[in-house]
């Protein structure tokens, strides 16, 4: 159990390492993203089909934690070290100008930790901690250069989104608990009947706030304001693809009725997401849409009973989605922007990337041999089978197409656009392009090769990809005919009318701010607006009730003779009690007569009449409880 | 045996009446006295928990007083109070170490913080009604002075509002006392044996435990009771709010548990959907009105109506539930939710508090990009918020997930009580974002960094929060000792 552990801690130690030297910033987190990778082949390796390893935790009475490694957690373990090996060797170039290099690192460092516990989270408490550890190392990463523009609100936005959805993961990880007595997530999935049907769609609603599908898709696009560097991670291994992990891992609990609802939230989510894609005119903003798109597929396919399927999808795109990003990084390191308009005819000057590019989106697209081709045809089988064939294969095919049209559009503007003379003055030599150059390559020949994955899968995690001859053909057309449409075409032939709201991620309004930020502040300011009118009720009328029972003037300057009385009353009640032979009560009254004297000489000095009435509330009071003493006794 | 819970509770008064006979002593001094004292309370209260607490009533300590009436001076700790007494050691140093800055009437002000920290620990501590009732009418006392005498721009106000709800909650208070004197046979004021053999029955019962929640429900505060805590809050010095917010809203709950749940179990059971209401209500709205405010110091303030109102429905949940192991994990979480909310809280004002020492203004639109200006400042309160909005991995999250696990157990329609943490997440979120991130105005260009005796106040209190929150168990064991106990 020694090796998941250093999976975990690999990352984690060098992020507090980093935060607490501030020196020797880019060796250390090569050396945790180097251990943690070595860690988790190691587990993999290790790990048999049958076999997974647990390690116990004290945590909280009856509800241990656990960490559980078995087949499927340590190959997702073994994708998300392997990419964010990559991604960290390629920051190292990216950053190289960033003078708050620890900061990143130590919360890049937060990040993956928090994934490779969500992967090998054995109970629900686990599982939520690492969830919400990777809302707050994107909300970190997202808000890293919080000074500019528009971040803040992103940050915030996606923090806030994801929270929401959220409120669903706990629902339903509480009622699984409850209902099963215990935390341990295999023995909860047993449950049957209302409360996994209810804690299915509870599940469900944290997994599409996660994996950005609709209707929270938007928050995903915005994210977009983080390092480069941020975003591959982001959208291959860790935050959003969160959300089908949850699926895969609870797949045994969710009825035909939830998965019909996962298939049907997959499919719009691909072609809606498709086309905001197609219509975007920056091109981290493209990928960002595509990923929600491709995610969909994934969803699509546990909607049709064939988690293998989206397992296997979300091992390619992981090394696709991850390529592309970086791909895009070093030309926005080049040209200072991502936007289409800056980027034009950018992949005639640098044409190594462009080519790595060209690879990693035809992969996208689903050409063969390419690893984007298999998983996609295992996707299109899975979708053929089952009740709802006809429905979800019609979505697989259409966000298939629209995948083609934004690859081949992608690609097109950025091979085209006007003679870049005039802008080559504009570009610089691109600090640290070795180091980019590295984790670029590798990832990009690992989006081509991955499809080799297939058999990988079936034999060590027992879980069946399904394949048909009719998917491969209907895959291979519907890419084929996206690529030569979006080569050809450019997005406003395709989408006409449809472009301004595409471009909008089909927003309505303001979107969530109409539908969830006003009505609650509107409705906060109501409950502030509430809240002084009780204040000043009470005010008034505790005022008034003490006026009248006290008199104005005695407010003033008479209750020093209330205190002086209540010593008198004292001494009285002293000398009523000398007659009995407890001295106790005596010495007492005594004690507290001399008190409240003291005390409201001391008191004069201070402030106002206020403090009288509360010493003579308070000597009131114990000499009420000596009063009722006396007499009982 | 050293009597080391006596000591502990009088150690704090003995600095304060050391403080009194030296009347000339200068502000070093003072404050040195203060930082002894109140060090070596918590080392007592440590050197309590070394010691051992077995789940039962432990470390009692006991003087005969007027035996024929059945009143004494008894104190000792379980694993409710105990947690509850370190927390208190840990905020008063936190508190003075903060305070060191202060300069205008320094002997005073630590003695009467001295006073506060002694009243605090012996209601905590107190295991008879008499003694209790003295203990938590001196706490109201000597706060009253912290507020009144080096509190901001409207005392007058606040210090009429603090007297009319402590008159609303103290008098019940004393009436519950009487009656449960009364009602047990033979007559005593032993805390032990009125927990062990709840004396009223029928509508004796029912009387006591209204008066009961009221008392507490001011204290804690829950809605509507709950207005005085932002007007006092506002008002308050910096460390008269950490005490505050702290400690003594931890008073209420803890006597509703003590008091309400222990001596008067069977009329908490028949009320608790009624309570649990209340504090479902109190938790959202709290949520709520801190969502509208724009001064930092009023939305911490409300966010406590929020988080203790989780507390008190626990109790609720901890009085109704049939299933034992239902109880336990929401009496569990109360219990913790209270300490980290002390700590949390108490750090949150700290820092409030340090924003205001250098821009004379806690209204959040007033600021913007203040973590590249005061990094250490910004960081440790960012890092405090996620922890107040229930971030797992720091305080809050399991003892709030305990609550909820308990609630969905007794009433599954009261998990609405969730959407608090969105709101809790969405206002600490927009104030950090007005007050940390952005560009920063000119005029906080120039705004200075932390000095060492503001990072030592807070630093302890978030390696606690961070502590707790990762490894809940060190705690959650001394607790859930008493717990099972209680529950069982």
């Amino acid at each position: 159990m020694i090796t998941p552990l250093v999976v975990v801690l690999g990352s984690l130690g060098t992020g507090a390492l980093i935060l607490a030297l501030r020196r020797f910033v880019v060796p250390l987190a090569l050396a945790g993203a180097t251990l943690s990778f070595l860690a988790a082949i190691a587990t993999f390796t290790q790990v048999q089909m049958t076999d997974s390893r647990v390690l116990q935790l004290p945590g909280l009475p009856s509800f241990p934690f656990l960490l559980l490694a078995d087949a499927r957690a340590s190959l997702l373990a073994m994708v998300v070290a392997t990419v964010n090996l990559l991604v960290v060797i390629y920051a190292a170039g990216y950053m190289t100008d960033e003078r708050d290099q620890a900061r990143f690192f130590a919360e890049l460092a937060l990040f993956t930790g928090a994934m490779q516990i969500l992967l090998l989270a054995g109970d629900w408490i686990l599982f939520i901690t690492a969830w919400e550890v990777i809302a707050l190392a994107s909300y970190l990463l997202i808000g890293f250069w919080f000074e500019r523009s528009g971040v803040k609100e992103a940050a915030t936005r996606a923090f806030l989104v994801t929270r929401g959805a959220d409120l669903g993961l706990y629902s339903g990880a509480i009622i699984l608990s409850m209902e099963a007595g215990t935390t341990r997530i295999d023995d909860t999935l047993r449950l049957g009947g209302t409360a996994a049907l209810v804690a299915g769609v509870a599940l469900l609603i944290a997994a599409i706030g996660k994996a950005a599908q609709v209707p929270l898709q938007g928050w995903l696009q915005d994210a977009m304001v983080g390092p480069t560097p941020v975003s591959a991670l982001l959208h291959a291994a860790t935050l959003v693809v969160a959300g089908v992990v949850l699926l895969l891992r609870v797949f045994p609990l969710l009825s035909p009725s939830v998965l019909l609802l996962v298939g049907l939230v997959g499919g719009v989510t691909a072609l809606i997401t498709g086309l905001t894609a197609v219509s975007q005119r920056d091109f981290k903003r493209l990928l960002a849409s595509s990923t929600s798109s491709q995610l969909g597929f994934m969803f699509l396919a546990i909607g049709a009973g064939w988690p293998g399927a989206a397992l296997f999808h979300l091992v390619t795109n992981a090394a696709i989605k991850s390529s592309l990003f970086l791909g895009a990084g070093i030309y926005q390191h080049t040209r200072g922007s991502t936007r289409f308009d800056a980027l034009r005819g950018v992949g005639r000057r640098h044409r190594w990337v462009y080519a790595a590019l060209a690879v990693a989106g035809l992969s996208l697209a689903g050409i063969p041999p390419l690893a984007g081709f298999w998983s996609k045809d295992a996707v299109f089988a899975a979708t053929l089978t089952g009740r709802h064939a006809a429905i979800f294969s019609l979505f697989a095919v259409t966000g298939a197409v629209l995948t083609g049209v934004y690859v081949a559009r992608a690609l097109r503007l950025l091979w085209r656009g006007p003679d870049t003379d005039e802008r080559s003055d504009r570009e610089q030599r691109i600090s640290g392009l070795t180091w980019m150059a590295v984790g670029f390559g590798w990832l990009v020949v690992l989006a081509a090769v991955l499809g080799l994955a297939e058999p990988v899968l079936e034999r060590r995690l027992g879980v069946t990809v399904p394949q048909r001859a009719a998917a491969l053909l209907l895959g291979l057309l519907a890419a084929l005919l996206g690529l030569v449409a979006g080569w050809l075409r450019p997005a406003d032939y395709w989408l006409r009318r449809l472009r301004p709201v595409a471009e909008r991620g089909f927003r309505v309004g303001d979107g969530l701010i109409d539908v969830a930020v006003r009505p609650s502040l509107a409705l906060a300011r109501s409950c502030d607006i509430f809240d002084r009118g009780i204040h000043d009720f009470v005010l008034s009328t505790g005022h008034g009730a003490l006026r009248l029972a006290l008199g104005a003037r005695f407010l003033d300057d008479g209750i020093h003779r209330v205190v002086d009385g209540i010593g008198a009353l004292g001494l009285a009640l002293a000398g009523l009690t000398r007659r009995s032979d407890e001295v106790g009560i005596e010495r007492l009254i005594l004690a507290l007569v001399s008190a409240v004297r003291t005390l409201g000489g001391r008191a004069r000095q201070l402030q106002t009449g206020l403090i009288y009435r509360e010493l003579l509330l308070a000597s009131v009071g114990a000499l009420a409880i000596l009063l009722v003493v006396v007499l009982t006794y | 045996m050293v009597p080391l819970v006596s000591i502990m509770v009088f150690l704090p008064l003995a600095g304060a009446l050391v403080l009194v006979a030296l009347r000339g002593a200068s502000p070093r001094q003072a404050h040195l006295v203060g930082l002894i004292a109140s060090g070596l309370t918590l080392l007592a209260a440590l050197g309590i928990w070394m010691r051992g607490v077995d789940g039962g009533f432990a470390q009692v300590e006991e003087v005969a007083w007027i035996p024929s009436l059945g009143a004494a001076y008894r104190v000792g700790v379980d694993g409710v109070s105990l947690p509850l007494v370190l927390l208190t050691g840990v905020l008063f140093v936190a508190a003075l170490l903060f305070s060191l800055k202060m300069d205008e009437r320094v002997g005073a002000y630590v003695a009467l913080f001295l006073l506060l920290e002694t009243a605090c620990l012996g209601v905590f501590v107190a295991l008879d009604l008499v003694l209790f009732y003295v203990f938590w009418e001196v706490t109201l006392v000597a706060m009253y002075f912290i507020i009144a005498g080096w509190g901001h721009e409207d005392r007058q106000r606040a210090a009429l509002t603090f007297f009319l709800y402590t008159l609303l909650g103290s008098l019940p208070l004393l009436l519950a006392i009487l009656s449960l004197y009364l009602g047990s046979q033979p007559h005593t004021f032993d805390m032990r044996a009125l927990i062990a053999a709840p004396p009223l029955a029928g509508l004796t019962a029912t009387l006591t435990l209204v008066a009961l929640l009221i008392a507490f429900a001011v204290k804690t505060p829950v809605f509507p009771f709950h207005t005085w805590l932002p007007a006092a809050h506002v008002e308050a010095p910096t460390a008269g709010s950490v005490v505050l917010a702290g400690v003594l809203l931890k008073l209420g709950t803890y006597g509703l548990i003590r008091f309400a749940l222990q001596m008067t179990p069977d009329a908490l059971r028949s009320a608790a959907p009624v309570v649990a209401v209340f504090a479902v209500f109190s938790a959202l709205y709290g949520a709520f009105v801190a969502l509208a405010q724009t001064d930092l110091k009023r939305m911490v303030a409300y966010t406590s109506v929020n988080h203790m109102g989780y507390v008190v429905l626990a109790v609720a949940v901890a009085a109704a539930a049939s299933r034992e192991v239902v109880r336990s994990v929401a009496l569990d979480g109360a219990v913790l939710q209270m300490v980290s909310h002390g700590i949390v809280t108490g750090a949150l004002f700290l820092l409030v508090g340090m924003l205001q020492d250098r821009a004379a203004t806690r209204d959040m639109a007033q600021f913007g990009g203040l973590l590249r200006v005061t990094p250490v400042l910004g960081w440790f309160f960012i890092m405090a918020a996620f922890a107040s909005l229930g971030l797992p991995g720091l305080a809050h999250f399991p003892a709030e997930f305990q609550i909820f696990l308990g609630t969905f157990g007794v009433w599954p329609i009261a998990l609405v009580v969730l959407l608090g943490i969105l709101i809790t997440a969405g206002l600490y979120l927009r104030a950090i974002q007005a007050t940390f991130l952005g560009a920063v105005p000119d005029r906080w260009l120039t705004m200075p960094g932390l000095t060492r005796s503001d990072i030592w106040s807070v630093a302890p209190l978030l390696v606690l929060t961070l502590v707790i929150g990762i490894a809940p168990w060190w705690l959650l064991d001394l607790i859930h000792a008493t717990v099972e106990r209680i529950t069982s």
